[in-house]
C-alpha cells in the first residue's frame, strides 16, 4: 500500500486481515480523501471495510458498498473486475433488422400519426404542480414503508390460485416454504402468520387442487409447529432485547398447531422474557383447548415442565379425560406435579376426579395433603368424610403444623354436620387431664364447630367462650361470630 | 480495463472543480456540508422571493419579508465564504462549486431557478459583497421582466440594465458552453460503454435464467450503478442510445432501455441515488419472465396464436418466480419481483395478470410501466414489425386513459423526453430532416427540442449532421426552424441509433 507514492504498508498475505488485499481484491486501486472526510465520512468507510472483511463471496463487494455509501469527501479509482469488456457500439452495425428491411414491404403510417397538434401542448402543462409533487412524495414514502415480503407472498399465492399447472404449483409451494423460513429468521412474524392463514384459505378455495398440493399446503403450519422450529422461535424471542410487536406475535402464535403444544408448555416454565410470556400463555391456552387429547398425553411427559403445565391446563379446561393421567401423576410425580394434579383434579371435580384425589390425603408431602383437603372441601366431597374423621381423630395430625391442622378441621367441619359435634366438643372442652388436647387442636376444633354452625355446635362453642388460652378463646369467639380462624 | 473514478455522484469536471476548491479556494474544513445545507436554503429563499415578486407588488409585506430572508441567507454565505456563486450546469445547481442535491423537498424551487436562468441566458450569478435588500428587489424584478428575446440576447440586455441601475454587486456569467461540450463528448463515450456493458450483462442475465443458472448479481448491480451514475451526471447521451433498438437483441436492449428511462424518470421525479438504484434494478429485471418462454415464441415474427399470446402474457408472473433464482444477494429482490409482476397492470388493476388479493400498484411499477410501454411501442420487434412514432406513443399514453398509466408519471415522462422524444425523426419547416437529440432545457420550449439536422432541404443526408436549437430566433422574433411533422425513419432508410453513437 502506497501513500503519495511511498510504500507504507506491505502485507504478503491475501487473507481478510490484509488491508491492501481488502481493497485490491475488489478492484480498488486508489483512495483520495478530501478535506472533511475525517469528520464526516471516516466512520462510514471503516464500517464498510469491516463489513467487507467479514462478507461471504455472495455478499456485496467493496465497490458496491462504496457506491451505495454515496461519499462526498472520498474518491476512489478502481478497476472493474466484474464487467468484462463489452464490444463498443459502432456506427452502422448491420443487424438482422437492416437486412430484413430490404425485403419487407414498407408500411405507410396513417396520416394522423406524424402530425402533432401544437395546441395540444401547453408548455406549462408538463410541470408538476404542488399537488402532484405531494402525491409523488406520498407514493414514494408508501413505496418504502410498504411490506414487500407480504406483497411478494400475495403474488405467489395469486399465482398458485390462478395457475393450475402442477409444476408451477410445486414451484410456488417450495418458494413459500423457503420464504417461511426466511421470514421467521428475519422476525417477520406477521408475514409468517399471513402466509399460513392464506395458504389454508387457498387450500379450501383453489380450483383443481391436487391432493398432493393440498397436503403440502396443510403441512406448512405443521412444519411451523414442529418442536425444533417452535423451540428455535421461542429461544430467539427469549433472548431478544427488543421483542417484535405484540400484535405480530399474537398473529403468529395463532397459527401454531397441536405439535407445538409440548414445546410451548415446556417454554412456559423456562421463559424469562416477561413481555413475551402473556402471549405465550394465551397461545398455550388456545393450543391446549384445541388439542385436549395431546394435552392429556403430555401430563405423562417425562419433561417435568411439560407435565406440570399440561396438568394445570387440563384442570383449567376441566378435561375429564385427564383424570387418569392426573391420578397417575398424583402417585408418581414430583411435589410440584402432584400439587398441580391435586388442583387440576379438584377443578375437574367429577366423582372420578375427586375419588382419585383422596389418595392425596396420604401424600408424604404436607403441601400436597393441604391442597388435597382444600380441594375436597371446596367440592364438599362427603364420601371422604370417614377418612377425614379418622385423620381428625388420629395421632398423625397432632404432629402436623397449624396450617395443615386448620385445613383438615375446616374441611371436616364443613362436611360432618351434627354427627361430628360430639367429637369436636370433646376436643374443645374435654377436661380429662390425660386427654386434654393442646391449644392448636382445640382452636381448630372451634373453627370446625363454627363451620358446622348448628345449635349444638354453637352451644359447645359458648361453653368455651371464657377459655383462658388466648389462641383458643380467639378461635371460639371468631367461630361464634361466624368468622373463620 | 479502465480505471474510472467515482466520487459519490459527481462528474469528472465537477470533481476537478471540487478538488481545486478543496485544495486551494476554501480552507474551512467541512464547509461543503455547510454550503450544501445553506445552499439549499438559499435556493428555497430565492424561489420564495421570485414567487412573491411575481404575485404581489414590490412594496407588499410578503415580498419584503421574502427578499429580506433571501438577503440574509445570501449575505451569510458571502460573509462566510468571501464570495457566493450560483451556477447552473445541465440540470444541476452549484453553489461555490458544490453541487446541491435535488430531491422531492426542493424539486419545485430547483426547477424554477433552472428555468429562470436558462430562459434569461444566465449561467451563473456571482456575489463578492453583500447586496442590500433593495438591490435584491431591483435585481429580481429585472430578471423577471417578461421577454420574447432568445436567452443570449436577453443575457446581454440584463447586463446592460444592471449597469444602468448601478447593481454592480450582481455579476452575471454566461453558460459555460465549451466546458459543457467537452463534458458532453466524454459523457458520450462513457455512455456508449455503459450501454454496451449493460446490454451484455442483461444478455448474460437472461441467458443464465433461461439455462437455470444463477446469474452474476454483482455484474448486474454494477451496470445499474453505472446507469445511475451516468444519468445523474448527464442524461442526454444515455437516453440517446435507447434509440438503437436492435431487433436481434430486442429483449436485452429493451430491458436496458427501460432501465434507462425508468432511472431518468425517477431522477425527474426527485428520487435520491439509492432509490434510483432500486428502481434501476427493478426495471432491468422487469421482463426476466420472458427467459422462461421458449425463444421461438419470443422471436416469432409472424402472428402468435392464442396459446402463444397466453404464454407471452404469463411473463409478468413468471418473472416474479424467476427472480427467486437470483442467488448471491443478502436479500431476495422483492421489489424487482413486485415490479416484474405488476408492470403490465393498469391503475385500476385491470391489465394482466389480474390480482386476486387486493393490491395497490407500486410507484416503481407505475414508472416501469410507462418506460416499458414507450420503449416497446417505439421499437421494432418480433411481433411488431412497424414501430410507432414516439410522439404518437407519447400522445396516446397521455390522452388515452384506457392505457391505465399514472397521469403524473406520464406527465413527468413527457417532461423528460419532451413532446418530441429523443430519437424522433422530424421534418422542419425548412424541409430539412432532423432527429431529436435532447429535450430543450428551457421548460417553456418543450415543443422546440435540440435537433440534429441530418439532411438538407433537398433530402441529401448528412452525417453526423449539425445540432441546432429550435428555440433559436431570427432578429424579427420568428423562430429559425419549426417542426412541421414527425416521420417514420424507416421510410427514409435512416437508422436513428447511428446518430447517437
Amino acid at each position: 500500500m502506497r501513500w503519495e507514492g511511498i510504500s507504507v504498508l506491505s502485507e504478503g498475505s491475501r487473507g481478510s486481515d490484509s488491508l491492501p488485499w481488502l481493497f485490491y481484491k475488489d478492484g480498488v486501486r486508489e483512495l483520495r480523501l478530501m478535506r472533511g472526510f475525517e469528520t464526516e465520512e471516516l466512520d462510514k468507510l471503516l464500517g464498510i471495510m469491516q463489513r467487507v472483511r467479514k462478507a461471504s463471496p455472495d455478499e456485496d463487494d467493496l465497490l458496491t458498498l462504496l457506491w451505495e455509501g454515496d461519499f462526498v469527501f472520498l474518491r476512489y479509482r478502481y478497476v472493474d473486475l466484474t464487467l468484462e469488456t463489452a464490444p463498443v457500439l459502432t456506427e452502422g452495425e448491420r443487424t438482422r433488422s437492416d437486412q430484413e428491411e430490404e425485403t419487407e414491404p414498407e408500411e405507410e403510417l396513417p396520416t394522423r400519426a406524424g402530425v402533432v397538434n401544437m395546441s395540444d401542448f401547453d408548455g406549462t402543462l408538463y410541470f408538476l404542480d404542488e399537488r402532484e409533487i405531494e402525491y409523488l412524495q406520498t407514493e414514494v414514502e408508501r413505496e418504502y414503508r410498504a411490506d414487500l415480503r407480504q406483497n411478494v407472498l400475495s403474488i405467489l399465492l395469486d399465482i398458485f390460485e390462478q395457475q393450475s399447472t402442477a409444476t408451477v404449483r410445486d414451484e410456488v409451494i417450495e418458494l413459500l416454504d423457503v420464504l417461511m423460513v426466511h421470514m421467521l429468521s428475519a422476525a417477520q412474524f406477521q408475514n409468517v402468520a399471513y402466509l399460513i392463514r392464506e395458504t389454508q384459505a387457498v387450500g379450501l378455495r383453489a380450483s383443481e387442487l391436487a391432493p398432493a398440493h393440498a397436503e403440502r399446503l396443510a403441512q406448512l403450519p405443521v412444519r411451523l409447529s414442529a418442536p425444533e422450529a417452535v423451540s428455535q422461535l421461542l429461544q430467539s424471542l427469549d433472548e431478544s432485547n427488543a421483542p417484535p410487536p405484540a400484535a405480530d406475535l399474537v398473529q403468529l402464535f395463532e397459527q401454531l398447531r397441536g405439535p407445538a403444544l409440548a414445546t410451548v408448555l415446556e417454554w412456559l416454565s423456562r421463559l424469562q422474557n416477561v413481555k413475551v410470556r402473556p402471549m405465550l400463555e394465551e397461545a398455550a391456552a388456545r393450543l391446549a383447548s384445541q388439542n385436549t387429547a395431546d394435552l392429556v398425553k403430555l401430563i405423562g411427559s417425562s419433561i417435568p415442565g411439560v407435565a406440570l403445565e399440561a396438568a394445570k391446563r387440563a384442570g383449567a379446561l376441566k378435561t375429564a379425560a385427564a383424570v387418569g393421567p392426573l391420578a397417575k401423576a398424583l402417585s408418581d410425580g414430583d411435589v410440584a406435579l402432584r400439587t398441580a394434579a391435586v388442583q387440576a383434579l379438584g377443578e375437574i371435580g367429577s366423582p372420578g376426579a375427586l375419588q382419585s384425589l383422596e389418595r392425596g390425603l396420604d401424600d408424604a408431602e404436607r403441601d400436597v395433603r393441604v391442597a388435597t383437603v382444600r380441594a375436597l372441601s371446596t367440592r364438599n366431597y362427603r364420601p371422604v368424610l370417614p377418612k377425614l374423621d379418622a385423620i381428625v381423630k388420629g395421632k398423625a395430625l397432632r404432629e402436623a403444623n397449624l396450617g395443615e391442622k386448620m385445613a383438615v378441621f375446616e374441611a371436616y367441619g364443613g362436611m360432618c354436620g351434627d354427627d361430628g359435634v360430639a367429637a369436636l366438643d370433646a376436643m374443645l372442652n374435654g377436661k380429662s387431664l390425660f386427654r386434654r388436647e393442646d391449644a392448636e387442636v382445640r382452636a381448630c376444633a372451634a373453627v370446625a364447630l363454627g363451620r358446622v354452625n348448628s345449635p349444638r355446635a354453637q352451644d359447645a362453642l359458648r361453653r368455651a367462650a371464657n377459655e383462658k388460652d388466648v389462641i383458643v378463646r380467639n378461635a371460639v369467639n371468631r367461630a361464634l361470630r361466624g368468622g373463620s380462624a | 480495463m479502465t480505471a474510472p473514478e467515482r466520487p459519490g455522484t459527481t462528474g469528472a469536471a465537477v470533481q476537478e472543480r471540487a478538488a481545486t476548491r478543496a485544495s486551494s479556494t476554501f480552507s474551512d474544513p467541512g464547509s461543503d456540508g455547510y454550503i450544501r445545507r445553506t445552499g439549499r436554503g438559499l435556493i428555497i429563499s430565492l424561489y420564495a422571493a421570485l414567487r412573491a415578486i411575481r404575485l404581489y407588488p414590490l412594496e407588499n409585506e410578503a415580498v419584503q419579508n421574502a427578499v429580506q430572508d433571501l438577503a440574509d441567507v445570501a449575505g451569510a454565505l458571502v460573509e462566510k465564504e468571501q464570495e457566493l456563486e450560483i451556477r447552473v450546469s445541465g440540470e444541476f445547481v452549484f453553489i461555490n462549486t458544490v453541487r446541491l442535491r435535488l430531491d422531492l423537498d426542493n424539486y419545485a424551487s430547483f426547477s424554477q431557478l433552472l428555468s429562470l436562468f436558462r430562459s434569461s441566458g444566465i449561467g451563473s450569478l456571482h456575489l463578492h459583497t453583500r447586496p442590500q435588500v433593495k438591490d435584491w428587489q431591483r435585481f429580481l424584478a429585472l430578471v423577471l421582466v417578461p421577454s420574447q428575446d432568445p436567452p443570449a440576447t436577453r443575457f446581454h440586455q440584463l447586463i446592460g440594465r444592471l449597469e444602468q441601475q448601478g447593481l454592480t454587486a450582481f455579476q452575471l456569467g454566461e453558460p459555460n458552453e465549451s466546458a459543457n461540450d467537452d463534458e458532453r463528448a466524454k459523457s458520450k463515450e462513457v455512455a456508449k460503454k455503459t450501454y454496451s456493458q449493460s446490454v451484455a450483462v442483461t444478455k448474460d442475465l437472461m441467458t443464465s435464467v433461461r439455462m437455470g443458472r444463477s446469474p452474476n448479481i454483482k455484474k448486474i448491480k454494477r451496470v445499474v450503478q453505472g446507469i445511475v451514475d451516468q444519468l445523474l451526471n448527464e442524461e442526454t447521451s444515455l437516453i440517446g442510445l435507447t434509440t438503437i433498438r436492435d431487433y436481434d437483441e430486442y429483449t436485452f436492449t429493451h430491458s436496458v432501455n427501460v432501465c434507462i428511462f425508468s432511472v431518468a424518470l425517477g431522477k425527474r421525479l426527485g428520487f435520491n441515488k439509492l432509490q434510483l438504484y432500486d428502481l434501476g434494478m427493478a426495471a432491468l429485471f422487469h421482463d426476466i419472465g420472458k427467459s422462461r418462454i421458449p425463444s421461438e415464441i419470443i422471436n416469432k415474427a409472424e402472428g402468435l396464436n392464442e396459446d402463444e399470446w397466453r404464454l407471452i402474457a404469463a411473463h409478468p408472473w413468471m418473472g416474479a418466480l424467476a427472480l427467486f433464482q437470483l442467488r448471491g444477494q443478502q436479500e431476495l429482490p422483492y421489489r424487482a419481483m413486485v415490479v416484474a409482476h405488476e408492470h403490465h397492470m393498469k391503475l385500476d388493476m385491470t391489465g394482466y395478470p389480474r390480482p386476486i388479493r387486493p393490491r395497490t400498484m407500486s410507484m416503481f411499477s407505475k414508472i416501469v410501466a410507462v418506460a416499458d410501454g414507450f420503449d416497446a411501442a417505439t421499437s421494432r420487434r418480433s411481433y411488431q414489425t412497424t414501430p410507432l412514432n414516439p410522439a404518437q406513443v407519447m400522445q396516446e399514453m397521455r390522452d388515452n386513459p384506457r392505457r391505465g398509466m399514472d397521469p403524473v408519471v406520464v406527465k413527468a415522462f413527457i417532461n423528460l423526453t419532451g413532446i418530441y422524444p429523443v430519437g424522433t425523426l422530424v421534418v422542419l419547416d425548412t424541409f430539412e430532416l432532423g432527429i431529436v437529440h435532447a429535450v430543450n432545457p428551457i421548460p417553456e420550449m418543450l415543443s422546440r427540442p435540440i435537433v440534429r439536422v441530418i439532411s438538407d432541404a433537398q433530402g441529401n443526408l448528412e452525417h453526423p449532421g449539425t445540432l441546432i436549437d429550435l428555440a433559436e430566433q431570427l432578429e424579427d422574433g420568428m423562430y429559425r426552424r419549426t417542426i412541421i411533422k414527425t416521420e417514420n425513419p424507416e421510410r427514409y432508410g435512416i437508422r436513428v441509433g447511428d446518430y447517437f453513437l
